[in-house]
């Protein structure tokens, strides 16, 4: 479970102040599939980013799984980001001189797994991801969708509480966006709790649950989209 | 740990580390063999000639007038510099070790002018010889004063006993205990006998780079002639003191003469290893130039891996990477760059000696310097490194999301 309790986040510079959230309030449950919308600089990615430990909230209660993340120094943020937190990127965010194995390999690292269960996690998610066979690939020989699914392999080895997605198609013509869509759906399927930024409202429909964020805020106005069934 | 991928990545990687590899391979390889020339140099230069360095001095004496009598005129100068204040003892001699100049003759074991001689320095003095120059006699006994003669330059002569060095005798007689030379004779000048009466435990000839720089002897004789050559030991401390003064004294005692060329032993010591000493200088500092434009050059190429790869940065930090891991992924990036370098280096280094050895005659390197190398470029990687490695861990996790 996830819960921010006005949870605010400032960028300071020399001139100005950008409040990119406030009073932000939001809960998210074990299983859910929540699709977050909203116009360009409203600040859906400093949502995520404070969701996934890679920012700190300037105010507010961030819960993660049920623990204040507050006031926890940069190496447990990094173990609780390598254990709980799955991150899909725009831009897929592969490690360019390494191929798809070692990419997939990277968090499992940083975790501490050991050999034989690094192979054997990385064959799993490879396999789910329908890339098995071209794991001594890299990225640069592999189609953006992809490219794409080695990333959500990636995310999904160290069997994350969260995966958390910014914009996972953004990058993707509409058949691989598609495609990514199904493998995120299933995956949700399957038990992981699922974030995911889009401004497709298309793409937003599928998922369980719509955020839509304006001004830093969770929206309370007419909603924009239709919001799929409600889950328990 | 994480030594697989970083190698693999290294190798699609190629170009850009294969030239700081070189680089450090070169370095290696120079700094190697520069060390081992320096080592040779210091090792010639830290070798005693044997005699009192610290406190002789030695100046000539130069008689213009073809009518003074020659051998009188230098046994009341020695007679003057022996009573000298401040001085322990004085000879006239033909030259002093390491000065370049001095004579040398051939010595035989036989008078047969067809056999293989031993070539050895020569330096002619009285019984004050072994005092003056501050020598430690081994074996056998110093010249009597009965013994010195005066050079006829008519007669083809060669006084008939000598003192040598324990390096000559075993030279001559390699499986003997030195002191059994005492009382062998020899021959020098083809066929003159000489009888071996003496053995000092070293004095070195006039010529520091000559294999036999350890073979010299004394021989009992004043050769004077208009022009000769004064060596004078001081007691311990007096030799500034002593050396204008007793100059000015023989000066003003004839006036047939010029008295000059007034050097210390010091100044010939160090003259004489001048080429040797400057090329000490010069590898040094060329050792640790190149040094530093290898570890600049690791800082560059680190710093500019670093900025090439923030994004990557930033993702590994977002898959949990911690500051610790970022850096040690440079370090240990370095570590492998510069291993490769290194063991490239020693083999390198190891050729190039081998080649050196073969044309220069220079000795092999120590087995010490490549890891000593090895172990000091490693290091100097590890330093260089260290900022840029330090500037990846700053780099935020949220560059993850934030750049494109
Ligand atoms: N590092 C930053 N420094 C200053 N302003 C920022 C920074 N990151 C984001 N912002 C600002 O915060 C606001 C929200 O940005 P963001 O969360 O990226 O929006 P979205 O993802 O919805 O497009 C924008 O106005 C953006 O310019
Ligand atoms: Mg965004």
């Amino acid at each position: 479970m996830l819960r921010m309790q006005d949870v605010s986040k400032i960028y300071r510079t020399d001139t100005v102040e950008t409040h990119a959230l406030r009073q932000f309030s939001l809960q998210v449950n074990e299983g859910e599939f929540v699709s977050v919308t909203g116009p360009s600089g409203s600040g859906k990615t400093t949502f995520l980013n404070i969701a996934g430990l890679l920012e700190e909230a300037s105010g507010g209660i961030y819960e993660l799984d049920g623990r204040d993340v507050a006031g926890l120094n940069d190496s447990e943020r990094s173990r609780l980001r390598n254990e709980k937190i799955g991150f899909i990127f725009q831009s897929f965010n592969l490690i360019p001189e390494l191929d798809v194995f070692d990419n997939v390999d990277v968090p499992l690292r940083y975790r501490g797994f050991d050999a034989a269960e690094r192979r054997q996690r990385i064959e799993r998610v490879l396999d789910i991801v329908g890339l098995a066979s071209r794991s001594k690939h890299l990225p640069s020989q592999l189609s953006g969708g992809q490219q794409q699914r080695v990333a959500i392999a990636r995310a999904l080895a160290g069997d994350p509480r969260f995966l958390l997605a910014d914009e996972p198609t953004g990058n993707l013509d509409s058949q691989m966006a598609d495609s990514v869509m199904e493998l995120l759906t299933e995956i949700n399927g399957a038990g992981t709790t699922i974030i995911m930024v889009t401004h497709e409202p298309s793409l937003a429909e599928r998922a369980q649950r719509n955020i839509h964020v304006r001004d830093g805020q969770v929206f309370d106005g007419e909603p924009e989209i239709h919001l799929a069934a409600q889950t328990a | 740990m994480e030594f697989g991928p970083i190698w693999r990545a290294l190798q699609r990687n190629k170009t850009s580390y294969v030239l700081i590899a070189l680089q450090i391979a070169v370095t290696m390889a120079i700094m190697v063999n520069a060390i081992n020339i320096i080592q040779e140099r210091s090792e010639q230069m830290a070798r005693p000639s044997g005699v009192d360095e610290a406190n002789i001095f030695y100046l000539t004496s130069n008689i213009f007038d073809p009518e003074a009598d020659v051998e009188a005129q230098i046994a009341s100068d020695l007679d003057a510099m022996r009573n000298f204040p401040g001085v322990v003892d004085a000879i006239a001699s033909n030259s002093v070790p390491l000065s370049g100049s001095g004579w040398s003759e051939g010595i035989r074991l036989e008078p047969d002018p067809n056999l293989e001689s031993t070539g050895i320095g020569v330096f002619f003095a009285d019984d004050h010889g072994i005092n003056t120059f501050g020598l430690n006699l081994v074996a056998g006994r110093n010249f009597d004063p009965a013994e010195i003669t005066w050079h006829d330059y008519e007669s083809d002569t060669w006084p008939p006993l000598a003192i040598m060095t324990r390096a000559m005798v075993e030279e001559l007689w390699p499986d003997e205990p030195y002191e059994n030379a005492v009382g062998k004779t020899v021959f020098v000048h083809r066929t003159k006998p000489v009888q071996i009466i003496g053995v000092t435990e070293r004095m070195q000839a006039a010529w520091n780079s000559w294999s036999g720089v350890e073979r010299s002897m004394l021989v009992p004789e004043w050769r004077g002639s208009s022009f000769s050559r004064y060596v004078i030991r001081t007691e311990p401390g007096r030799r500034d003191e002593v050396m204008p003064q007793l100059e000015e004294m023989l000066a003003a005692r004839f006036d047939n003469r010029i008295v000059r060329s007034v050097r210390t032993m010091e100044e010939t010591r160090e003259r004489s290893y001048l080429l040797d000493s400057s090329m000490v200088s010069i590898l040094t500092f060329i050792v640790i130039v190149l040094t530093a434009i290898t570890g600049l050059g690791i800082v560059g190429l680190a710093s500019f891996s670093v900025a090439r790869r923030t994004k990557q940065i930033g993702t590994r930090r977002a898959l949990g990477a911690t500051r610790p891991a970022i850096l040690r992924y440079f370090m240990l990036e370095n570590f492998l760059i510069s291993t490769v370098g290194v063991v490239g280096g020693a083999i390198i280094a190891v050729g190039l000696n081998m080649w050196m050895v073969e044309a220069f005659g220079l000795q092999r390197i120590a087995w010490y310097l490549i890891p000593g190398a090895m172990l000091t470029l490693w290091f100097v990687g590890q330093v260089a490194v260290l900022g840029p490695a330090r500037r990846a861990t700053t780099v935020p996790p949220a560059l993850a999301t934030r750049s494109v």
